[in-house]
């Protein structure tokens, strides 16, 4: 059955139906814990997504990916960053795979690509998490598209924490360009300080939003911080 | 740019009473600041200045909305009856469902002011708007209700308010950073199921030991051909942050099909029949036993010659089964003979339903019925039950991480990429 269905997705394509695959779909699930099996499956969608198959079946690969790929999947998911019709999914896919090989395949996109692609590596850095996109984001937060300044941003506050905390600071004070995104990530990096127990770190990045130069939305954040602060200390 | 029924002035004042609870209202603020500010007489119009039925335009609330499809519909239609409301800006990526929404809203004021978006980034940028509300199919409701949160708008957004684990507490921080109300869309928690709610809060069940829904379908994924687009809709951005796919009618029908004929039917845009409809009876349930501010730490997962169900165990002893078998919807499992003290019911504030509470909300700046943190965890137990499902086995969910304890496969369903360039 597993045979037939990798045979199938060779021909696989928007309007096949699905239960063509369905062997693929239960092995993934079924692989939960035996390490042999899984890695024997992973093995045989990498070399699937090196063939000539189509774009909806690259897609539907990665999907599987997504769930159960390792680092050994890293360089053929990599390979997709540059592609418009495939990169959003070896983006979710890469997501999702842990270790180092994921993160530097998606700092690499997001410093090498342009456009829409360069979007997307940023935004998978930051909803990936851990620190190790601080340092590859930092430099972005001056780019002169505002889109990727943008995500860039955004990014930086979802993996929050006092290292991001600290380039956005810098980058609001340094930037010309618009500084709500550089804020809300901010805003985002002292809460995930408060979560730490970190309370002196939020409260001087919430004292530091406090004032007459800021919007009434943004001075009210601060304050809501700041009573969120001092009921934790 | 100016807008009919806006002005920074107004705008200004809303902030402030909302934010800071002081008491002038709105409309004394308008007088006192209209002579200060510009210090010469000005003419007010009989239609700012209110009447018997319609609010002081400084006492309305001014309003836009997102996707204007079938539940956008409607929801419109009740917050343009109400004379509290100013509704000025429409947004929708269909151009029938745009043009009929400006039309409707124009023949409400006797006016053309009303301006129509096809991006809603563009209507969420208007400084003059205090709210909106959102009805767009699931996979778009994090990023547009996050989006209004940082422009400073309260949000009604329809059910089911998440597509993931991971858009919830995203959601919440949002709401709570910027001291936004956001509203949850389901009515019929409190208006259908008022019958189980009123014994069970009274105490004549007694400690409630468990309660049992049927919902579903399981979403599915869709992978239908393309069609001809027999329609004048941007499709990338009906798609927005889901994966591409070609036009199909049955991949965007606004239907209420949870069987294959509709968007609610497919994963990439919704959790099936089990958000769809899992947010109106899973919210029942939550209310019906007092558990709306929890989440279950523990989904068991059986798989009988019966069929498959679920129980989601919570901390206080609660259990919430999924499609038991031979169990009807909403069966309650009580604890006979035993009589707790009555509690009062939780109720919508204002005049006019689930609306009606939000509004009055957005000018007191109360707590909703459906609070967004509410709406989350009603959503958390069909995304449990979904991944559960799909994964066929048991889980431990731990609600301080938002994590799946023991089960790296679990946690990769947590959330999903977005399609370039979309962000949370």
């Amino acid at each position: 059955m597993l045979n037939q269905a990798f045979e199938a997705l060779k021909k696989f394509d928007f309007g096949t139906p699905l239960s063509e695959l369905q062997a693929i779909e239960d092995a993934v699930v079924a692989a939960h814990k035996d390490t042999a099996v899984r890695g024997d499956l992973e093995a045989r969608l990498i070399a699937a997504l090196a063939t000539d198959i189509s774009r909806d079946a690259k897609d539907y690969v990665c999907r599987k990916l997504a769930l159960i790929g390792s680092g050994a999947a890293v360089p053929s998911l990599a390979a997709l960053l540059s592609s418009e019709s495939n990169a959003h999914l070896a983006r979710h896919a890469l997501e999702r795979i842990p270790g180092p090989e994921a993160d530097a395949a998606l700092a690499t996109a997001a410093n090498s690509l342009r456009g829409k692609l360069k979007l997307g590596a940023i935004a998978s850095m930051g909803a990936r998490g851990g620190v190790a996109g601080v340092a590859a984001l930092a430099p972005l937060l001056h780019d002169a598209d505002v889109a990727v300044a943008r995500a860039a941003a955004l990014s930086l506050g979802m993996l929050g924490g006092s290292d991001a905390a600290a380039v956005l600071q810098s980058a609001i004070r340094s930037t010309n360009g618009a500084k709500a995104p550089l804020i809300d990530a901010l805003l985002g990096c002292a809460e995930s300080l408060l979560r730490a127990n970190q309370t002196d770190a939020a409260t001087a990045i919430y004292q530091s939003l406090a004032g007459d130069q800021q919007s009434r939305l943004i001075r009210l954040a601060a304050t809501r911080g700041l009573l969120a602060c001092a009921a934790k200390a | 740019m100016a807008f009919p029924g806006s002005g920074s002035i107004r705008k200004s004042q809303h902030a402030t009473s909302a934010n800071s609870g002081q008491g002038s209202s709105r409309r004394q603020f308008l007088k006192t600041a209209t002579v200060a500010t510009f210090g010469v007489p000005y003419v007010i119009s009989s239609s700012a200045l209110g009447s018997i039925d319609r609010p002081a335009a400084s006492d309305r609330i001014v309003m836009g909305g997102i996707g204007i499809g079938n539940m956008g519909r409607g929801d419109q239609e009740a917050f343009l009856g109400r004379g509290d409301i100013q509704y000025v800006a429409t947004c929708d990526v269909r151009v029938s469902n745009r043009e009929q929404s400006k039309a409707r809203i124009d023949d409400r004021y006797k006016t053309k002011d009303c301006r129509a978006y096809s991006d809603f980034r563009e209507l969420l940028a208007r400084p003059d708007l205090d709210a909106v509300h959102i009805a767009t199919p699931d996979h778009w409701h994090a990023i547009m209700v996050i989006e209004a949160c940082r422009n400073g708008k309260d949000v009604y957004c329809q059910k089911p308010e998440t597509l993931t684990l991971r858009e919830g507490p995203l959601m919440i921080a949002a709401a709570r950073r910027y001291g936004r109300v956001v509203s949850g869309g389901s009515q019929r928690v409190l208006e259908d199921y008022r019958r189980f709610v009123e014994p069970v809060w009274a105490g004549e069940l007694g400690a409630i030991k468990s309660i049992n829904v049927n919902v579903g379908p399981l979403p599915q994924l869709c992978n239908l051909g393309r069609e001809e687009m027999g329609e004048k809709i941007d499709w990338d951005m009906w798609l927005g942050p889901a994966a591409w796919a070609p036009y199909n009618s049955k991949r965007c029908s606004g239907s209420f099909s949870i069987n294959g004929d509709s968007w609610r039917s497919f994963s990439d845009y919704s959790g099936g029949g089990m958000t769809d409809w899992g947010a109106h009876h899973f919210g029942g349930a939550t209310f019906i036993c007092d558990v709306r501010s929890l989440q279950p730490t523990e989904v068991v997962y059986h798989d009988q010659a019966e069929g498959r169900w679920l129980d989601y165990l919570y901390p206080n002893g609660l259990t919430i089964h999924h499609n038991k078998p031979q169990s009807e919807n909403l069966q309650i499992v009580g604890t006979p003979g035993e009589q707790l003290p009555a509690r009062p019911v939780p109720a919508y504030r204002g005049a006019g339903g689930i609306y009606g509470d939000f509004v009055h909300c957005v000018k007191t700046r109360e707590t909703p019925f459906r609070d967004i943190e509410y709406a989350v965890n009603t959503c958390v137990l069909a995304h449990l039950g979904n991944i559960a499902y799909q994964l066929k086995r048991s889980l431990k969910w731990d609600t301080a991480s938002q994590q799946f304890l023991d089960d790296a496969e679990a946690n990769r369903l947590v959330d999903r990429g977005r399609r370039e360039p979309w962000q949370l």
